[in-house]
């Protein structure tokens, strides 16, 4: 028996199977631990199947163990970073030093931090070109080594407070807080309540790296825009205030091409208010519901509704605290500080 | 409306064609469907007893030509027309069906697992089903399923052995179906007997012992029809609007192929709009108290770009009061039973109306702007697409009572 | 609250002036582009989300000589919002010189209930009822061509007939069976 176990065999399998054939030859160019010769000798129009009896073949050849594979992984999991769900975390309460910590010592302090809290594990780091620290943690427990097919990925932007994660389970969760907060000089670390299936962008949202809108008392150029006049005898009687939707619209969500976030969640537990309906008015308990916004690109559909009169504008703060706030999971009570505060009774 | 129905699917011996006319200064958009002569069908004799609505009209003034070529039927239908005055709908149906839209209904919840088989119900429940419509059958034999069963057993083995070079042995045995009536879900003696449908078939390389497996099944149904309409159709018409189905897409196709040939009906797509989804929400929530509906759940889909989706799911206690405090005073003494019992349109609308208000309020989105698109509960659940999944025995008479008008809506003339 | 008033401006030498209302403003824009190619008559379209009209066109704005509602059957809203902007308008517009449109009438998605709706409130006001398909050119063409037909009466450019007398030849007529109880 080679030093390919049963787990390093499935976990090659899989990624095979994951990464697509056309992406498959540049992904294995980049892991180098194949000869030139090795690499000449795949036959990409081959099936999936014979990829993976090759590759298998190759990696017994180099005596490649699973450490290796997990590399491979975390090479096609960096260049596609939007596959998943990412949930974000942030680091509160910086100690002095944080904004000196730099990747060496990130890199050795997290490792041995985390090594001390959990016995088996396996940690992975580098650094990818957009200064991002990619770690790639395999946990085990007390008895069991280390599981190389459900592993963690943890994305952090030094001298930002943001971690990304994908899949933690409530037990994992603490150890990889702990060793965070430890390693990057905060004091805390809590939910930042945003996920999406794009990294990119919920890394774009929380960094406000968009198009963003100010409110400004001039017409500005997007207002006059919008009034192009397609023909001398076509006139819009109103477009005006569509011209005053699009700004505000453009005010809550940004302008241009919006981070592509699938979806916001409200849960609401406030009183239910119509003046039409005494009875449920003056009934003392919550409207408990739960609302939940689901799109390919949720800001833009909201930018759109809002400029199109769907919502009504000013739009309310509970749909642009999402990119305000860089958030995509409120809760919602009446005598809760946040955006519920600011509700004004129905206008309707 | 029948034009609906032949528009999505083409057949060969229809021609469609949309034409805007002006009719009486009055401008109508009408699907002209007519059928040429029924050379390609295997049933000559039903070419000569054309139900009406076999035929749906549509009364241009430029289609003379088409008019010369009309049946008896045809002018008997326009003379029916022309006295009733204005259709109504899309100026298309005649007055005997445009008011088929019920404006309140009973509620009361149905044990009927002492009337029906419950093995049969049991098939009805728990599974999600794809409806359609289908139009009056004609000659169509409880008495006869047995024959029924052989006929489309043969059917469906033939439809799949084309193509096959070589016949396999045995291959006759492969699928096997049986029609059987259920009994006793019926609501009034209008109603024909529902007939389910199921496919057995056994898997190309299994072993000789290998039971059979269910691969499809069907059921047709017609629960509280319309007797109005149901006393209009003529001897030998047998009315099971409602068709569900659940299993391969294929085998859907082949029963409904086998039944269009075998009883010169038509079937259609059967989407559950927008007024039978709240009626449903109304309906499921009435029922909390006597069986927990957990929550309601409401899908919206609103028209903006890129398609936003908006998922409301309301605590099942909240949602019984709010629905409580919209029903109508209930009136004072024997008349009390009965009114807790039927629920009113305008009671669902305010029910709705509360519901997007509490939206609006906080959100300031108006969902009137989109369009209800599913929804669902402990009780079952329903899409627009027309799948339908009842999840308690006890209200199955009540959906099917609703889901049995909205076929009956469809049916062309 | 300003009403659109039918008669206040004297009208323009062979012109004729349509008013599009639209709360989704979808449709009205492809109808106005199709209605200004028409070359017998001068043209004007205004495109309006829902009435009233702001202030401050009223001095720009010619006499509107019809005007049109546009209501896509499958949005509630669209039928609420026309609904609410009939009040802006002057009596006067109702003797021929409004008419309602609507569009996605065969779709699945429309309930029943909205149609008669709309007959209802057509009927009420004698007004035509023009069904309408707006997804295709020929479509927009022959909806565009309906209302050529109309504005031109409307806008006094065709001999003998008066948008009065075409009008109660077109208007919306209601089912008799309407309103009738249903089974049950």
């Amino acid at each position: 028996m080679g030093s390919m176990d049963n787990t390093a065999k499935r976990l090659l399998q899989r990624l095979v199977r994951r990464i697509p054939s056309q992406m498959l030859k540049t992904t294995l160019d980049k892991w180098s631990r194949l000869t030139a010769a090795q690499r000449q000798s795949m036959d990409y129009t081959e099936s999936k199947w014979a990829l993976t009896e090759k590759l298998l073949a190759i990696c017994e050849e180099n005596e490649l163990t699973v450490k290796h594979i997990a590399e491979l992984e975390m090479i096609h999991v960096i260049e596609n970073p939007n596959l998943g769900m990412w949930y974000v975390f942030q680091l509160m309460d910086p100690q002095d030093d944080a904004h000196s910590v730099e990747l060496t010592q990130f890199k050795e302090q997290f490792k041995s931090h985390l090594s001390e809290l959990i016995r088996h594990v396996s940690i992975k780091i580098k650094k990818h070109t957009d200064e991002a620290v990619w770690i790639r943690i395999a946990w085990g427990d007390t008895f069991s080594r280390p599981n190389h097919l459900k592993p963690t990925y943890v994305v952090h932007y030094l001298q930002t407070p943001y971690v990304f994660l994908t899949s933690p389970t409530s037990k994992q969760k603490p150890l990889l807080s702990q060793a965070l907060v430890l390693s990057t000089r905060y004091q805390a670390i809590k939910d930042a309540n945003l996920s999406g299936r794009k990294l990119t962008a919920i890394r774009d949202l929380l960094m406000k790296q968009y198009l963003q809108v100010f409110p400004t008392k001039f017409p500005s150029p997007l207002a006059e825009r919008n009034c192009v006049v397609s023909n001398l005898h076509i006139e819009k009687e109103q477009a005006g205030s569509a011209a005053n939707r699009h700004q505000m619209a453009c005010e809550a969500f940004g302008d241009g091409i919006l981070p592509q976030l699938q979806s916001a969640v409200y849960k609401l537990e406030t009183k239910f208010r119509d003046h039409t309906n005494k009875t449920m008015t003056e009934r003392d308990e919550p409207f408990k519901c739960v609302v939940k916004f689901a799109s390919t690109n949720l800001l833009e559909s909201l930018r759109h509704s809002a400029s199109s009169g769907v919502a009504s504008t000013p739009v309310t703060p509970l749909l642009s605290s999402v990119p305000l706030k860089g958030k995509n999971y409120f809760v919602i009570t009446d005598n809760g500080p946040g955006p519920s505060s600011q509700m004004k009774p129905s206008q309707k | 409306m029948c034009g609906s129905a032949y528009k999505n699917r083409p057949q060969p011996n229809y021609c469609s064609c949309v034409v805007p006319v002006w009719v009486n200064e009055r401008p109508v958009r009408e699907i002209l469907t007519c059928q040429s002569p029924r050379t390609t069908r295997t049933h000559p004799r039903t070419a000569r007893r054309r139900p009406p609505w076999s035929f749906s009209v549509a009364r241009t003034p430029t289609d003379s030509i088409m008019a010369q070529r009309r049946s008896k039927n045809k002018s008997y239908r326009q003379s029916y027309r022309s006295c009733l005055g204005a259709a109504s709908r899309l100026s298309h149906t005649p007055g005997w069906t445009a008011r088929r839209l019920n404006t309140s209904r009973r509620t009361k919840s149905h044990n009927i697992t002492e009337k029906v088989n419950p093995e049969d119900l049991a098939l009805l429940v728990k599974t999600e089903w794809q409806l359609s419509y289908v139009t009056p059958l004609y000659q169509f034999r409880h008495t006869q399923l047995r024959s029924y069963s052989r006929q489309l057993s043969a059917f469906i083995t033939a439809e799949k052995q084309q193509g096959l070079a070589v016949e396999v042995e045995g291959a006759q045995t492969s699928f096997r179906v049986s029609f059987s009536a259920v009994q006793g879900l019926g609501e009034t003696d209008d109603d024909a007997e529902t007939v389910l449908l199921q496919i057995h078939s056994k898997p190309v390389f299994a072993g000789k012992d290998e039971a059979q497996k269910l691969v499809w099944s069907g059921w047709l149904t017609c629960i509280n029809g319309n007797p109005e309409y149901l006393h209009l159709l003529p001897k030998d018409f047998t009315c099971l609007p409602l068709f569900g189905s659940r299993g391969a897409e294929n085998l859907t196709s082949l029963v409904k192929s086998w039944f269009q040939q075998t009883f010169d009906c038509c079937f259609g797509p059967l989407e559950i709009n927008q007024t039978c989804l709240q009626w449903l929400a109304a309906l499921w929530t009435n029922c909390h108290i006597e069986s927990s509906i957990q929550h309601l759940k409401m899908i919206w889909t609103l028209p903006v770009e890129p398609p936003l989706q908006i998922t409301y799911t309301v605590n099942s206690q909240d949602v019984w009061e709010l629905w409580n405090s919209v029903r109508n005073p209930s009136l004072e003494s024997r008349e009390e039973e009965e009114a807790a019992r039927s629920i009113d349109i305008e009671e669902v609308t305010r029910f709705m109306q509360g519901l997007k208000s509490h939206f609006y309020r906080h959100f300031r989105l108006d969902l009137s702007a989109g369009r209800l698109s599913q929804v669902s509960s402990a009780l079952g659940s329903a899409k627009f697409s027309g799948r339908i999944k009842m999840s308690n025995s006890r209200y199955v008479l009540t959906t099917l009572t609703l889901l049995t008008e909205c076929a009956l809506l469809k049916m062309p003339i | 609250m300003s009403l659109l008033k039918p008669f206040s401006k004297l009208p323009g030498l062979n012109t004729a002036n349509i008013l599009l209302v639209e709360s989704e403003e979808q449709f009205q824009q492809s109808l106005a582009d199709a209605l200004v190619e028409e070359t017998s008559v001068t043209v004007n379209v205004r495109l309006a989300k829902s009435l009233p009209l702001p202030m401050e066109n009223d001095e720009s704005r010619p006499r509107i000589d019809l005007v049109v509602f546009i209501i896509n059957l499958t949005s509630e809203l669209s039928f609420q919002s026309a609904e609410a902007s009939l009040k802006y308008l002057d009596p006067g517009y109702f003797l021929g010189k409004v008419c309602f449109m609507v569009t996605n009438a065969r779709n699945a998605s429309s309930p029943a209930e909205r149609l008669d709706a709309v007959r209802k409130l057509a009927s009420s006001l004698h007004c035509p009822l023009l069904f309408a398909e707006d997804q295709t050119p020929d479509g927009v063409a022959s909806a565009t061509e309906r209302l050529l037909t109309i504005l031109k009466v409307a806008a006094g450019l065709v001999p003998i007939a008066t948008a009065l007398y075409v009008s109660n030849l077109t208007r919306c007529t209601l089912p008799l069976d309407i309103d009738l109880p249903s089974f049950d």
